[in-house]
């Protein structure tokens, strides 16, 4: 997926000042969410659930080799056709190759970030297939041409209205209809869809080593429809999604619930193991697994940003951010925004590439203490500006500000001689003239200094 | 059959065993220790209904089918065809004409069993996954002494030979993509009823 | 009880009359205060930024200024987390003083275990904003509310009190526009009070900073300054001090009226 992260800044600021809608939209959804997580952690020892989902995925992760060698066994025995793809090329070469082979005209869609990641939709368009998305948020964009907003809810930056406009100009629903008119309509439509495809596409939450299980949450429905409905199924799976044993399952499918909804399971849940060859059993004829590396070998390998393998794609820490918050998920660039993505972008697509994310964050730690996995993102943030740093980065005016406060901060008398004449300088405007501060101050009253300094009042005696 | 692309298959394996080589290998922590409800059937009709789910208890399997047509035919919206999962025994059958899962007022099906703690009906593909999803109302079946207090407790119970695809059912069809405003029954059941034998 | 006052540079330039209240607050409660002359930056803009090297050296700097004080008293939650929680990752000889160090309203809590003031602040309605780092870093959630309450004020809720402003150092000058609209989250949910209160300068300054530049008329007062009034009252030097650096333009009459 070509990327458009490197103009974060200039986006982001965009957003705020011309699409205040925008930041209304997302930032009610988000805020709602996050208050459903909160009392839905509240519910239950949320701290002992959490650490045990961390270790349990970091015991999957030390050993990631063996257990993606298991879940291929497993689902081999299973039935399902196993594929490896090191990139996102060769991930859709596979898809386009088992269409191509199933005679495959339609395909119907279930939310996948990784499809996204890897620009599945127009490979297969270029082939001739119709694809549709059936998330109901995912088709709204996709009759917009947008890409999600949000991992969870990706079209959670449009309000009613402007939905009301497409479906009415789109579906030729009602110009006034409510949510109720406006799903309808769009069920009509996807219904039919679910019925005459040849193929379904997801993605998937896990994969469980010791019965080739995927497993995928969701609460419209639509995933088990695309599972169970089309002949061919093919899910894409990152390789970090493996989890050892079903049992497993139970902790993770109720903490990701709750991480994203505050629910305390999805609406649905299917466990997958296979094509359908039991009496009385309508499903598809053909099950394909695609495990996907693109980049994540690269982040594994990452003496620190491995961590950030942990994530389950539940949206928390992008409902916790305020930085997200003010903006949406476009601004970002890239399929995987927020707190998340700011660190697992670089890691993904190589630093230079993801900059300037890793500094797009006040590091308040509000996606740390919503994350399920405890990713420390926060600390990883700063890893990655060091990193940045070391590769310089980042502008020389910060890198010379910051090497200039260290000399002085080192040197008492000098420190404080500057202080003085910080204090004599302040208000008169000459502090507008630093190095940065022009941006600060347009945005808001440059500070005024103390007329004395602190060291001065102590000098003189404080009473 | 697999297929690996140029070795892709090698490269990735030969790349994570790479980049786990120096790291600590950590144990797995067993399982989560989650609450035990003391009463999991009325921990079970909790949830589902907290979820949006509706519960019917006390209909033995007696005169299940008869209580069943009657209960259909009560509907706001009248039932008059019925799609029935390929697994729902003869007793458990409405009196109805049975159509096509498309073209059904209620889908009947069977589940394998219950979870108190998250309100879930787990239902194997073996019963027909259109009538578990095509129609507008989903009948669900629960037998007695099927309601596990735990979801990790009914994974492990699961049959060795498991079913193509098992669905865990706890609400029903949901979406807050429009407007952040909920509405019900999108793409699956709008209306789901376990009723507990 | 003898400490030492490490001031952070914000509060030596910006809030330097807050800074002596918490020198006033800190006697009262039967301290001796000594304020080691040689100190600095604590380093964290450079180590937020990523230039370890830098933040490196500034933390050995700090550590030797402070070598020997019993207790160290910062008031500012962020210079404080810097201290106690980022010196132990910089640094292998930090944890001494990371376990010394105190934010302010830390140290009148759990230390000297105070918690009533007086009643200066009788009547005050107030807001709270307590820093990230001393909320989710050393989780001093309760700490300011229980200490004004015990000065007499009223502290109101706050429909946003726990998010972050967007003040976040470098960062509100990198993506300056993002971190506006944070501080705008703040001020829009604001509910009507005579004081926002907290404990960063930091915060403060973009907070402040971004009120002015909008004409809310908000008035902020430095945790240190309302908690010496709460003992103080508001007549005499603290109010006339006040005056001066804080006081808005367009103050909530509740507060004018003193």
């Amino acid at each position: 997926m070509r990327t458009r992260i490197n103009e974060y800044t200039a986006r982001a600021t965009q957003a705020i000042r011309s699409e205040p809608e925008v930041r209304e939209s997302v930032t009610g959804a988000t805020l709602a969410f996050d208050r459903k997580r909160r009392d839905a952690y509240t519910e239950v020892d949320a701290d002992e659930w959490r650490r045990w989902a961390e270790a349990v995925k970091n015991h999957t992760l030390t050993h990631l080799d063996d257990y993606l060698t298991q879940a291929e066994e497993r689902l081999e025995a299973n039935g399902v056709q196993v594929h490896w793809a090191a990139d996102a090329a060769e991930a859709r070469d596979i898809v386009t190759t088992i269409a191509d082979d199933g005679l495959v005209a339609t395909a119907v869609k279930g939310k996948s970030m990784l499809t996204e990641e890897i620009d599945l939709n127009p490979a297969l368009e270029a082939v001739g297939i119709e694809v549709l998305e059936t998330d109901l948020g995912e088709y709204i964009l996709q009759l917009l041409g947008e890409p999600p907003s949000h991992i969870l809810g990706p079209a959670i930056h449009k309000s009613l209205q402007q939905v009301r406009d497409l479906f009415a100009d789109r579906l030729g629903s009602a110009p006034d209809g409510d949510p109720d008119a406006l799903a309808e309509a769009a069920r009509h439509v996807l219904r039919d869809a679910f019925i005459h495809a040849d193929m379904g596409i997801t993605g998937g939450n896990f994969l469980v080593a010791e019965t080739g299980t995927v497993a995928l949450i969701e609460n419209e429905g639509n995933i088990r429809l695309t599972t169970s409905l089309p002949r061919v199924h093919v899910a894409l799976v990152g390789i970090e999604k493996l989890l050892p044993r079903m049992t497993d399952l139970a902790g993770f499918l109720q903490l990701t619930a709750r991480a994203a909804t505050g629910q305390p399971i999805g609406c649905f849940v299917s466990l997958i193991q296979g094509p359908a060859t039991q009496p009385g059993d309508d499903g598809p004829e053909e099950v394909h697994v695609v495990l996907v590396d693109n980049g994540r070998t690269d982040v594994l390998a990452h003496p620190h940003a491995w961590e950030a393998l942990r994530c389950l794609r539940c949206g928390a820490c992008l409902n916790a951010c305020p930085v997200y918050r003010q903006t949406g998920g476009h601004a970002y660039g890239y399929v995987y925004s927020g707190p998340i993505g700011s660190v697992l972008d670089p890691g993904l697509l190589g630093l230079h590439e993801a900059m300037p994310l890793p500094f797009a964050s006040s590091l308040c730690g509000a996606c740390f203490d919503a994350c399920p996995v405890r990713i420390p993102i926060p600390e990883l943030l700063l890893e990655w500006r060091r990193e940045a740093q070391d590769q310089g980065l980042t502008p020389w005016k910060e890198r010379a500000a910051l090497a200039g406060l260290a000399s002085v901060a080192t040197r008492p008398g000098l420190y404080k001689l500057a202080g003085r004449i910080g204090a004599r300088l302040g208000g008169t405007g000459a502090a507008r003239a630093l190095p940065m501060l022009g941006e600060w101050a347009r945005e808001r009253a440059l500070p005024k200094p103390s007329r004395r300094t602190f060291r001065e009042l102590w000098r003189e005696g404080i009473e | 059959m697999s297929t690996a692309r140029a070795g892709s298959r090698e490269r990735i394996l030969s790349r994570v065993a790479r980049a786990t080589a120096g790291r600590e290998r950590t144990l797995h922590p067993g399982c989560l220790g989650t609450p035990v409800a003391a009463d999991p059937v009325a921990e079970f009709v909790k949830r589902f209904t907290g979820q949006g789910g509706e519960v019917v208890e006390g209909e033995g399997t007696q005169s299940a089918a008869v209580w069943l047509t009657g209960f259909l035919r009560g509907l706001d919206k009248e039932v008059t065809g019925v799609a029935v999962g390929a697994d729902v025994p003869a007793e458990l059958r409405p009196q109805l004409p049975v159509v096509a899962a498309a073209h059904a007022g209620a889908g009947i099906s069977v589940a394998w069993a219950a979870v108190a703690e998250t309100g879930s009906l787990i239902l194997p593909s073996t019963g027909t996954r259109a009538v578990q999803l095509l129609p507008p109302v989903h009948i669900v079946w629960v037998p007695e002494g099927r309601v596990f207090a735990r979801l990790e407790e009914a994974l492990r119970e699961l049959p060795d030979e498991l079913p193509a695809t098992v669905g865990l059912h706890s609400a029903p069809s949901k979406s807050a993509d429009i407007g952040q405003t909920v509405v019900t029954g999108v793409h699956g059941p709008g209306r789901c009823i376990a009723v507990l034998a | 009880m003898n400490v030492a006052l490490f001031v952070t540079c914000l509060a030596d330039h910006y809030f330097a009359d807050s800074a002596a209240d918490a020198v006033r607050l800190l006697r009262h409660l039967g301290c001796t205060v000594t304020f080691p002359d040689a100190q600095t930056c604590c380093g964290q803009p450079a180590y937020n930024a990523g230039r370890n090297p830098e933040a490196v050296r500034m933390a050995r700097h700090t550590i030797e200024v402070f070598e020997g004080a019993d207790a160290v008293i910062v008031p500012s939650g962020s210079c404080a987390t810097m201290v106690k929680k980022f010196y132990p990752r910089l640094v292998g000889e930090a944890t001494a003083l990371a376990d010394r160090t105190w934010e302010l309203g830390e140290f009148i809590v759990h230390r000297l275990g105070v918690t009533a003031l007086g009643d200066g602040l009788a009547g005050r309605r107030v807001a709270i904003h307590q820093g990230c780092h001393a909320l989710r870093e050393l989780r001093l959630e309760s700490e300011p509310e229980v200490l004004l309450e015990g000065a007499g004020a009223e502290v109101v809720p706050w429909e946003a009190d726990d998010e972050c402003c967007g003040f976040g150092g470098l960062f509100s000058v990198k993506m300056s526009a993002v971190s506006a609209a944070m501080a705008d989250r703040k001020l829009d949910t604001l509910p009507p009070v005579d004081w926002v209160v907290s404990g960063d300068g930091g915060c403060v300054l973009h907070l402040k900073g971004r009120s002015r530049a909008r004409r809310l008329g908000i008035e902020f007062v430095h945790l240190a300054t309302a908690l010496w009034r709460g003992v103080a009252g508001d007549g005499g030097t603290t109010a006339r001090k006040l005056a001066a650096p804080l006081a808005q333009p367009a103050a909530a009459p509740a507060a004018r009226d003193r």
